[in-house]
């Protein structure tokens, strides 16, 4: 990987002169065909500027992935698989009759009108005025502006609320209790509309966003959504190996469904619910969190780390639910810059995953969590070491390192039985 | 045992395969309005027909997403049409030795096309590599307008570059003796010319020719030397290969390729110590494709452009393909290590990674109990190693060997 700072380029392949500004450093082209994400690629300088032909062969790539998930006369949609994969039911006679695919994917391509007025947008925050700030203003430059915006301050001295005050309309509710699980729950509680929409505050939203969301759960009969997270910059080493070496959130760019399906075959190793989606930007039905509950505490950053987001999915799919992975909804996030940053936050996020592996076996008693824990993950840090040592990008060895100490930081909550016997909500107790 | 091959329209109708005597499977081409699309090999033990039910799942399956690749790019060109250049003259050069029978099958297939091609200036070339008869020179004879060229010295890149040296066109596009081609073999190669000006050559894909030996099928089972259906375009560096473009065997094959012949002059012609028959034969492929891309010229790899390669017939000549395939890297990366002082870390690491590769190949088998498969994986690695042990230095002195004495 060159040492070079990454440029991240926007390129519409619907029109012509996709790639006029190709520039000579190292760049990741996030492609796009009108409003609609279609795919992305890392580049060095070498390989640019893409030529007309390459254009058009990535264009009809990644556009023909987009019509076999997306047009229902191709056979959509996909339905997520185990490791996440779609699997595609295009058929060769649809293949064959289609006609006019890129009148077709115009039509995909149109950008959503849909009013958002009810929709909360809740954003938590702690001790980041700065990136609030650049939060916010994404959020008010909405195509559909949402029914309210509330923001969770979870800091101990309130201060977001100097921010707050720049942007008018906006609902400030404090909330001291540390976790961005306690967060979010206050912002379900002060929210009134019928959809709540999260982001972090390390997060500026496409233009499009609440009227994607708008769109997605007028079209589909499902209790969560969650979008497509894109890297806002990749200027330092940490940003790129999140980016790049981690794979970042895992965007894929075709929408997918994950539900029983989904959850029944990757349940014997603990239900890859991770594979749904980022918290940093995700939404739901209000009628979902009086069924499952709220976010559980325990978990989330500022308690055992993260995970908080997919133990909710996790409780949502084990009960019947379903949820809609839309990439419309695009979100461009900033990774951590400082080396020692990225570290001590996958560090954080191995311990949320096992701490989250334990609360989801304590509520629902599926073994493939446990065997996760001692089974899979130690496997994989076997895995990535002989890979790393071989063939690895430096550094990766140091992220590992992280990981495994996040791992052995998790452990604690299996052996914890006080932590364990206080349950994910009063939901359980409820239904038991 | 046997695979039938079959070359199966999409867009007509769909009708069921039946399979000959001692053939229990189908090697699938795939076309969609006559451009490859796919390519399966499909097993079917006892039934000993392919029903059109299951060609269609298959169909289904594997073919349906590329014909809708296929579909989008037509309406993208058509939308977008671009100021087409003109094609370059072509030459298109066979180097061959005491192989009159192949030669004349292979001659026989550019001869259907030759005429109807879009070129502006085809020659055909047939170098004949030292050959122990007249019987290469007499199959030239029966057919009409190819130039034959002698060449004394015995080794594949003494030929090749023999052949750019008495080649006209500014194109020159190299085919082994052992090849056919297909009937999309030079629209391929043009409509690839015609995207990517700039390119300093291209490779193709590679689709077997037969599949009724047990060497064969093995062969073609494990990847053979097809590079899949999706066009791919190389540069000096790559994103996603740190090690590229070291590990220039992704490219393609030395049977089916085609380069700027004022490039392949400025750049020395190929190495001659690589590819040298027996006791070297190999890597002369992977040699070119790495300097063309250290010249800065980039190589597209164009899946219509398309021959097809009778695989080695017999387990001990495809033991020793493995072995000559592990030979010929590692003299190559020998060379390139001492010639490229820039890009050493990559060889070295490239070393790591190949025997990191074959080990782990090797642990496959023994775990499997893959007797078989066990031996190539030794093959190959052997031949590495006696690769790294001086092969390269060795061949070196008896290429110099064969230059005096034909002086």
């Amino acid at each position: 990987m060159s040492g070079g700072a990454f440029r991240i380029r926007q390129i519409d392949l619907g029109s012509p002169d996709a790639d006029v500004d190709a520039g000579d450093t190292p760049s990741l082209s996030i492609f796009w065909w009108k409003d609609l994400p279609l795919g992305m690629r890392a580049s060095l300088p070498d390989e640019l500027p893409y030529t007309e032909a390459r254009l058009r062969q990535l264009a009809a790539e990644f556009s023909a992935a987009q019509l076999a998930a997306r047009s229902i006369r191709l056979g959509a949609p996909l339905r997520a698989t185990y490791e996440g994969c779609p699997k595609s039911v295009l058929s060769l006679t649809a293949a064959l009759d289609a006609k006019d695919l890129v009148g077709c994917l115009d039509e995909l391509a149109t950008a959503s009108s849909a009013p958002a007025q009810h929709v909360s947008v809740v954003i938590c925050t702690r001790d980041r005025g700065p990136a609030l700030a650049q939060c916010l203003q994404s959020i008010a430059r909405q195509r559909s502006a949402p029914g309210e915006v509330i923001v969770v301050d979870n800091s101990r001295d309130a201060n977001a609320w100097p921010v707050c005050i720049h942007f008018p309309d906006i609902r400030y509710v404090h909330e001291p209790r540390p976790g961005l699980s306690a967060a979010r729950s206050a912002g379900i509680r002060a929210s009134r509309r019928d959809i709540i929409a999260f982001t972090d505050d390390d997060v500026e939203v496409h233009p499009g966003w609440t009227a994607e969301i708008a769109r997605a759960f007028a079209e589909w009969d499902v209790e969560a959504l969650t979008g497509l997270v894109l890297p806002a910059r990749l200027d330092t080493i940490a940003q790129r190996r999140f980016q790049f070496d981690m794979g970042g959130f895992g965007a894929t760019f075709v929408p997918l469904i994950f539900d029983q399906r989904f959850f029944e075959e990757t349940r014997p190793s603990g239900a890859h619910v991770w594979k749904i989606g980022a918290g940093a930007n995700m939404a739901f039905r209000r009628s979902a969190f009086d069924r499952v509950g709220s976010f559980d505490e325990r978990l989330g950053a500022g308690a055992a780390g993260c995970s908080e987001d997919s133990e909710l999915w996790y409780r949502l799919l084990a009960t019947g639910g379903a949820c809609l992975y839309e990439p419309r909804a695009v979100v461009f996030h900033h990774h951590r810059r400082d080396w020692p940053g990225f570290r001590r936050q996958m560090k954080a996020y191995m311990k949320g995953h096992v701490a989250a592996l334990v609360a989801q076996y304590d509520n629902f008693g599926d073994r493939g969590n446990i065997d996760r824990i001692w089974k899979q993950l130690p496997a994989y840090f076997v895995r990535t070491f002989v890979k790393t040592l071989f063939e690895g990008p430096p550094g990766r060895i140091g992220i590992l390192a992280a990981e495994v100490q996040g791992w052995l930081a998790g452990l604690q909550f299996l052996l914890r039985f006080g932590w364990r016997k206080r349950r994910t909500s009063n939901w359980l107790r409820k239904t038991r | 045992m046997g695979y039938k091959i079959v070359d199966v329209e999409l867009s007509s109708p769909l009708a069921p395969i039946e399979l000959g005597p001692q053939q229990d499977g189908v090697g699938l081409i795939a076309r969609w309005q006559n451009r490859l699309v796919g390519f399966e090999m499909i097993t079917l033990p006892t039934t000993g027909v392919l029903s059109a039910e299951r060609l269609r799942s298959i169909a289904d399956q594997r073919f349906a997403p590329r014909i809708l690749v296929a579909k989008m790019e037509e309406e993208l060109r058509r939308r977008r049409p671009v100021a087409e250049p003109a094609l370059p003259s072509l030459s298109i050069a066979i180097c061959t030795k005491d192989r009159a029978e192949r030669l004349s099958r292979l001659l026989a297939s550019l001869d259907d096309i030759r005429r109807k091609s879009a070129f502006p200036f085809v020659e055909i070339l047939v170098v004949d590599n030292a050959s122990a008869d007249s019987a290469t020179r007499e199959a030239v004879q029966r057919f009409k307008d190819i130039r034959y060229v002698l060449e004394p010295r015995a080794g594949l890149d003494f030929a090749r570059n023999a052949a750019v040296r008495s080649a006209t066109g500014s194109m020159i596009a190299y085919l082994d003796d052992d090849v056919v081609v297909d009937r999309n073999w030079l629209e391929g190669l043009a409509k690839v010319c015609r995207d990517h000006p700039g390119a300093g050559g291209f490779t193709g894909l590679v689709l077997p020719l037969r599949l009724d030996t047990e060497a064969q099928i093995f062969f073609e089972q494990r990847g053979g030397f097809g590079r899949g259906f999706n066009r791919n375009e190389f540069h000096n560096a790559r994103f996603d290969n740190p090690l590229h473009p070291v590990g220039s065997g992704i490219l393609g094959a030395g049977c089916n390729m085609a380069f700027d012949r004022t490039l392949l002059l400025s750049l020395g012609g190929f190495d001659e110590a690589l590819d040298t028959g027996a006791p070297l034969p190999g890597g002369g492929d992977l040699d070119i494709f790495y300097r063309v891309l250290r010249s800065g010229r980039s190589m597209v790899y164009e899946p219509e452009y398309a021959v097809y390669h009778e695989h080695r017939e017999t387990i001990d000549q495809l033991r020793r393909q493995y072995w000559t395939w592990g030979l010929g890297m590692m003299a190559f990366l020998v060379k390139s290590r001492r010639t490229d002082a820039a890009l050493r870390a990559r060889h070295r690491a490239m070393v790591r990674w190949w025997f990191f590769d074959r080990l782990k190949a090797l642990a496959r088998a023994v775990r499997k109990l893959q007797g078989r498969d066990f031996g190539f994986a030794i093959a190959e690695l052997w031949g590495g190693i006696h690769g790294l042990a001086g092969e390269y230095d060795r061949s070196r002195v008896r290429v110099q060997a064969i230059r005096e004495l034909n002086q």
